[in-house]
């Protein structure tokens, strides 16, 4: 058994600090990682990245995460990964990890990811060049994506992105703007390979459970979805009965 | 200038709110009512929520507002999913 903890669109800045911290303390009595789906700042400023270094590093359980939209809005993407990097977590971009839990082997690929819509709705690389590099951009990650999953070695496969892979978890959300919360591609991705739960954030108006075409698990755990630090999720259980336990 | 509640004010209401570097917030609702507009969504802190406020007013001083904004709950779980 594998229990893994999940937030995304913590949006950490100095204001912050603290909030998380006291739930954040429990983590080794309730899951064996914690899992972040990006937007971890509210500019992604170095200044930002330290605060959320100081909320969710030195922890007992690893730490994995994929930045957010927010955490590029200053251009400092590379200087707020090594800050994350220096305090203990992983930053995942189109690669993967296979971290050791309670004898298991638990492989996490992630990516930020990208927009582009969903199947009857979704964009197409066509006209303008600005159309055709932004669906590019959503395929060059979900490419990454896709191979990042499909390498890992492991007894349980978790896809962590920003962006969602599937509809069902923007319900909530205006229709019109669902092709700048997620695309079908990353579904796709997902679904190449045995992934046993996919997470994401970014919906805040959004709902909790989905699945891909191929029945992976979907879950936004966007924290204004959620409602709580982070959400735990049971995996490789021996008593396979699916359900809701007391921790 | 006076303002009108209407789809321009709410269009340049959420740009203000995602473009401002105080706010930086995307997950904001507007809506118009008669004379009113009622601000929704759940924001991390306090500061972050009465800044949006001050913001708009600052920006549209003659739109009566009305704050729903909540603080989203930080408290750690007390259940598990098992996923299957």
């Amino acid at each position: 058994m594998i229990r893994i903890a999940a937030v995304g669109d913590v949006h950490v800045d100095k204001d912050v600090l603290g909030r998380y911290r006291p739930a954040l303390e429990q983590l080794p009595d309730v899951a064996d990682a914690l899992l972040i789906a990006g937007d971890l700042t509210r500019h992604g400023t170095v200044e930002e990245a330290q605060c959320m270094a100081q909320e969710f590093g030195g922890l007992d359980v690893p730490v994995v995460v994929v930045l957010g939209n927010h955490d590029h809005q200053s251009d400092q993407q590379a200087e707020v990964t090594d800050v994350l990097r220096e305090a203990g977590l992983t930053v995942l971009e189109g690669d993967g990890v296979v971290l050791e839990l309670n004898g298991h082997l638990l492989g996490v690929a992630g990516a930020k990811g990208f927009g582009g819509g969903f199947a009857g709705a979704c964009a197409s690389k066509f006209g303008e060049r600005e159309m055709k590099d932004f669906v590019g951009t959503t395929e060059a990650i979900a490419d990454r994506l896709g191979d990042a999953l499909r390498s890992l070695e492991c007894d349980a496969l978790v896809a962590l992105t920003h962006y969602a892979p599937v509809p069902e978890t923007l319900v909530g959300e205006p229709l019109e703007i669902y092709p700048f919360l997620g695309s079908y591609l990353l579904g796709q991705a997902i679904d190449s390979a045995p992934t046993a739960l996919a997470l994401h954030g970014h919906a805040h108006h959004g709902s909790e459970r989905g699945r891909t075409p191929g029945g992976v698990p979907v879950r936004n755990v966007a924290h204004p979805v959620i409602k709580q630090a982070y959400n735990v999720y049971q995996l490789l259980s021996e008593d396979a009965g699916a359900g809701l336990v007391r921790v | 200038m006076t303002h009108q509640l209407d789809e321009y004010m709410e269009a340049e209401i959420q740009r203000l709110l995602t473009e401002h570097g105080a706010v930086a917030e995307q997950g904001i609702t507007v809506q118009c009512r008669e004379n009113l507009l009622v601000l929704g969504g759940e924001v991390e802190s306090a500061e972050r929520r009465d800044e949006i406020c001050r913001q708009i007013t600052a920006n549209f001083p003659d739109v009566q507002v009305a704050c729903d904004i909540g603080i989203v709950r930080a408290a750690a779980p007390t259940e598990v999913e098992e996923i299957s």
